[in-house]
């Protein structure tokens, strides 16, 4: 929970990935189909950095190409897929299932209190539930502990300090100031927990326009920030673009087999740089996912 | 005038019907039934209701449309305000939010459900998506609507979970208030087959579907269960109901989690 004091911590993404070393505890920022940190991910398994132990709350295609590039020991996730829309994660599920990666499912707001025993400096927190449930089984860290007032018994968890915390935000400044729109889902709480942020920002812009749309991640929890345009996609990264459906269906259709995740791995991430990435996806396609805000119409039909 | 509806606007109107007026209601993701029910109860009959948004947790929104996944910007339109993910949990774990819907892949009779694994951890047969919040929250949130549309499977409505992610009202450590719980556990389970509720803590066939039978139940169930001494079959919903769930879900993502064989059952009133 160091502090990052540089005045400029403006990087190229290479170096910026450098920064996460093999084995480190690995906070992922956003959630579900938003704000995924996947230029930092790709670069992450071009770099071929793994044996990471990952944690989040629900997570989908970010988790699910480290898993497929074998980057992953440990995921400590509480939910890993795409929902109802395209299911299960296929290279996670196949990992966890081959016992490759060890799946030490947790839950949210377990997640959210150890985030906070470690903010605190506090060397435990209770959670309200857990007892009765298989997920403390998965969890030998855990432990329980009686109340001294009423005695009730909580389960008892450990601060959750991860080396490092990936976030990507739509803007940020060279000092490392982020602005990121709600839901933040555990990102305020992954960097003042973490060691050090280390971020992609659509667009790098003057201090004055992040404090202008509010500084969500102050400068001095960051150390490193990376310009990458469309750095979320096939996520969203609102207010620039929504997520990608179809191009998140054709990974799940790929992904059904260790040789097809492999195929997109060299297609879209070990073949090529961001830049690279950017065309293969194309222009126009990346415009039109910047389009829902022409009318909710328009909105609608990019997920029909 | 008669009117025409499918098995998928059915089952959203059953799980609108178990929102109460001015509650707090919330539900996660993955669950696009859960969504357009909770709207459906909104401007209907629960107006007062306090809406929680899916992954947004996003206060109250009319969204235009329910998108295919549950943490999108179109969902927050028009939200008197944009919960913190801290406040969301912290309101469901201290015991102030009334309702939540919660699925599972397999489901006991006491109403633990399993998201986790099918067969053993680790390494199991089949790896699921995982529980969210739910280990946390299905402990003290008041009353919990369970739900599925996987009955039929056999697979489902099991004797014994293969791993407990949420807890229902026994589990192997003991009964909720044994372990110190303050919500009120499951109320409801809605199938695409029938109704059940838990008037001692364990499954009780409620109300069928009018096109099932209670040997339709009972082949697809994998446990013993009492039937209510007033079995009946649900409520016809209005027409009103109906458009406002075709409206709410301009795109059908309700209809995502249903088998093919599913969406071919239609009523006519």
């Amino acid at each position: 929970m160091a502090v990052h004091l540089a005045p400029d911590k403006l990087a190229d993404l290479e170096t910026a990935v450098a920064m996460v070393r093999p084995g480190s505890m690995v906070a992922l920022g956003g959630g579900l189909s938003a704000r995924l940190p996947m230029a930092l991910v790709r670069g992450l398994i071009r770099a071929g950095i793994g044996d990471l132990h990952v944690v989040g709350s629900a997570h989908s295609l970010d988790v699910d190409l480290l898993a497929a590039a074998g980057a992953i020991s440990v995921c400590e996730e509480s939910y890993v897929g795409y929902e109802q829309d395209h299911g299960l994660a296929p290279a996670f599920r196949r990992a966890a299932e081959e016992g490759s990666l060890e799946a030490r499912e947790s839950c949210c707001d377990t997640i959210l209190t150890q985030l906070r025993a470690a903010e605190m400096g506090l060397s435990f927190l209770p959670v309200h539930g857990v007892k009765g449930t298989d997920i403390e089984g998965l969890h030998p860290e855990y432990s329980r502990v009686a109340c001294p007032f009423t005695g009730h018994e909580y389960v008892a968890v450990p601060p959750l300090a991860p080396d490092v915390a990936l976030v990507h935000a739509p803007i940020g400044d060279r000092a490392g100031n982020l602005h990121i729109e709600q839901p933040y889902v555990l990102d305020e709480r992954f960097a003042v927990a973490s060691t050090m942020v280390v971020a992609t920002v659509d667009r790098i812009v003057s201090t004055d326009e992040v404090a202008r749309a509010g500084i969500v991640i102050p400068y001095y929890r960051v150390a490193a920030v990376a310009e990458a345009p469309f750095g979320a996609h096939p996520s969203s990264c609102y207010p620039g673009y929504a997520y990608d459906r179809d191009h998140l269906a054709t990974w799940v259709a790929e992904a059904r087999t260790a040789e097809g995740a492999e195929g997109y791995l060299r297609r879209y991430v070990t073949g090529v740089d961001e830049d690279g990435y950017r065309r293969l996806i194309g222009a126009d396609r990346l415009e039109h996912l910047t389009g829902y805000r022409d009318s909710g119409g328009a909105w609608m039909e990019m997920f029909r | 005038m008669s009117y025409r509806f499918g098995l998928d606007e059915l089952f959203v109107v059953e799980l609108a019907r178990t929102v109460r007026d001015a509650e707090v209601v919330f539900h996660g993701f993955g669950s696009p039934c859960a969504t357009v029910a909770m709207h459906l109860a909104k401007r209907t009959h629960a107006p007062h209701a306090l809406l929680i948004e899916g992954a947004t947790y996003a206060v109250n929104p009319s969204p235009a449309f329910i998108p295919p996944t549950s943490n999108d910007h179109s969902l927050k339109r028009g939200a008197a305000y944009s919960m913190r993910f801290e406040e969301a949990f912290d309101m469901s774990v201290r015991g102030d939010v009334d309702h939540m819907f919660l699925s599972g892949l397999q489901i006991d009779p006491y109403g633990n459900t399993n998201v986790t694994a099918v067969g053993r951890m680790p390494a199991p047969k089949v790896k699921l998506g995982g529980g969210g919040g739910g280990c946390n929250m299905s402990a003290t949130i008041r009353r919990l609507t369970l739900w599925t549309t996987n009955h039929r499977s056999g697979r489902c409505l099991v004797e014994r979970c293969d791993f407990i992610t949420d807890i229902g009202h026994l589990t192997p450590e003991g009964t909720r208030s044994e372990l110190g719980y303050t919500g009120g556990g499951p109320e409801v389970l809605v199938t695409e087959l029938a109704v059940f509720d838990y008037p001692d803590g364990r499954a009780r066939l409620r109300k069928l579907f009018p096109d099932v039978t209670l040997g339709d139940v009972t082949a697809a169930t994998g446990f013993e269960f009492a039937v209510a001494a007033d079995l009946a079959p649900v409520d016809t919903p209005s027409r009103h109901q109906i458009e406002l769930v075709r409206a709410i879900d301009p795109l059908s993502v309700r209809r995502r989690e249903f088998g093919p064989a599913e969406l071919e059952r239609t009523f006519r009133q």
